[in-house]
């Protein structure tokens, strides 16, 4: 059964956890400082999530990604949850990326404290 | 069925900007002072003497720690120099010119630590235990290398997606076996790992299920200075004799959870993934270590006279130049067009790699062939620079994959992979 039960459900919970993340300085000033935009494409529920200096945004823009990541919603939870790392994840398939990677990587210094919280933040909201 | 090229303009096109510059004229200047005279005396050497202590691999890998080279894929939030592609590109073909074999030591040596930052939000330790640590060592005490390749297994365990790897006759000479979490391994890896005699840790591919063949394995983050590890007598070759190779054996050593990058789930697609990277950044050693026979070659023509006038006012000489100059211009754009596409696009279109590396491996071939055949009798002496050159190109041909295989590996991407042509 798919974690999320709709789109909605979707930009709500794990949407309103990037916007979490977001509202941490440390985060923030680093995607900033990166100058970077990380788009998600999201499938089972569809959905669209911008990560970028301005803030997080849902849905389809016309505006250019640094990096795009293609993935299901279960492996953007499943990621979180550190059920599968990064390089796995990329090696099966299961995240099709766009883009410099290495950029990305240089916001897990300050995501790293969110791995610890995600599962706290998600049984808030049931899941 | 529409038939199409995968466009490798759709990769990142990055400017090139006063830091690749720089960054060109640094390394330059680095690989004339230090690399090529440390290569020049460490080819005379016996393969014992390269591997000492206070020998010029060991200045070099060294001096290569101090300038912070072993961090290029490391990104600058854990303090690692994190070149683009286009930066690799530049800083390889730099290397390579001064001497593909140190070029290589130099872009092993960062392959365990880049996994562990790959993996460090499941296992945030390794950033204490093996990235911090890594990045900040100037005196070469941690050095990486990349063990893949076994005795039995040559070209074969590098080209997953096809038959024979899973064919479960033909499986890992490293075995891992389950002891609660950590796997116990043992077995050995060839003597063509390159950095394997004086490598601290290990980006380290073991078999972990042999009844799904080589498709059956693990890749692990292993600690050389482990108990139970020992290493074979440093491999004595035709070529890159500056880069230290040999055997790497392994008695009950214990690797924990931690260190684990995947098991059988992911490696067949992990070892394509690594194929890419490696395949892309082998094309550039041979592109850089083409330029120095092109340039060595073209230096020798002006100043050696023959016929009554120096070799370049000679008109097959001047076709010969021209046919190398060729040669590796095509090169470069192939490789920095894969590297760029392949670096920022996951998972990366591996085919592409071996194309790269197969390409640019026998254009390398081709011109040091013909820098030898301007040099005349002299090229065939040692105390012309181009014999080194050509024994040390000699030997991209076959590492990495040897092209005859990766050739075959095209062919079975080209009509089944996963994007066919």
């Amino acid at each position: 059964m798919a974690v999320f039960k709709d789109t909605d459900h979707l930009y709500e919970t794990l949407g309103g956890f990037w916007k979490f993340l977001y509202d941490n300085d440390a985060f923030s000033g680093a995607l900033k400082k990166a100058d970077l935009t990380i788009k998600f494409e999201i499938s089972d529920p569809a959905a669209v999530i911008w990560v970028s200096p301005d803030g997080i945004e849902f849905g389809e823009k016309s505006a250019k990604a640094d990096v795009t990541m293609r993935l299901s919603a279960d492996t953007c939870h499943a990621y979180w949850k550190k059920d599968i790392s990064l390089p796995v994840a990329l090696a099966k398939r299961k995240i099709v990326s766009k883009g410099n990677i290495a950029k990305v990587m240089k916001l897990l210094p300050v995501v790293k404290p969110a791995y610890e919280f995600y599962p706290q933040y998600m049984a808030k909201h049931g899941l | 069925m529409a038939y199409d090229y995968t466009d490798l303009q759709q990769g990142d096109q990055i400017a090139y900007t006063e830091d690749h510059e720089d960054l060109k004229k640094s390394v330059r200047k680095f690989v004339a002072e230090v690399i090529r005279p440390a290569s020049i005396e460490l080819d005379k050497m016996s393969p014992d003497d390269v591997v000492k202590k206070d020998s010029p691999y060991w200045q070099c890998m060294r001096q290569m720690h101090e300038l912070g080279y072993h961090t290029i894929f490391i990104p600058e939030e854990y303090g690692g120099i994190g070149l683009d592609a286009l930066g690799l590109h530049i800083f390889f073909e730099e290397m390579a010119f001064g001497s593909i074999g140190l070029a290589v030591a130099c872009g092993v040596d960062v392959f365990p630590t880049f996994f562990a930052a790959m993996i460090l939000p499941e296992f945030p330790e390794l950033e204490d235990s093996i990235l911090r640590p890594y990045v900040a060592d100037k005196d070469c005490s941690m050095l990486g290398c990349w063990a893949i390749t076994e005795p039995e297994h040559g070209s074969d365990i590098l080209t997953p997606f096809q038959a024979h790897f899973h064919n479960p006759k033909i499986s890992h000479q490293l075995v891992g076996k389950r002891d609660g979490d950590d796997w116990i391994l043992n077995g050995q890896k060839a003597a063509w790992v390159s950095n394997g005699t004086t490598a601290t840790m290990a980006l380290l591919f073991f078999g972990t299920d042999r009844s799904m063949g080589l498709a059956g394995g693990g890749i692990a983050i292993a600690d050389l200075e482990e108990k139970g590890v020992s290493r074979g007598k440093p491999l004595d070759k035709i070529g890159q004799r500056d880069l230290p190779q040999g055997e790497i054996y392994f008695d009950d050593v214990r690797v924990s959870k931690d260190r684990v990058v995947c098991d059988h789930e992911a490696y067949e697609n992990m070892t394509d993934l690594v194929l890419g990277a490696a395949n892309a950044h082998m094309a550039i050693m041979c592109l850089g270590g083409a330029r120095a026979a092109f340039e060595e070659t073209l230096r020798y023509s002006r100043e050696r006279i023959q016929g009554g006038k120096a070799l370049c006012e000679h008109q097959d000489v001047q076709r010969k130049l021209a046919d190398m100059f060729i040669k590796i211009e095509a090169g470069r754009q192939l490789s920095r067009n894969v590297m760029s596409f392949n670096l920022y696009n996951f998972p990366p279109m591996t085919g592409y790699s071996m194309t790269s590396k197969v390409f640019c491996s026998n254009m390398a071939f081709d011109v040091a062939q013909q820098a030898v055949q301007i040099f005349g009798g002299n090229g065939l002496s040692k105390e012309y620079l181009i014999e080194k050159l050509f024994r040390d190109i000699t030997s991209t041909r076959i590492e990495d994959g040897s092209n005859e295989s990766l050739t075959l590996a095209i062919g079975h991407d080209i009509l089944f992979g996963e994007k066919p042509y």
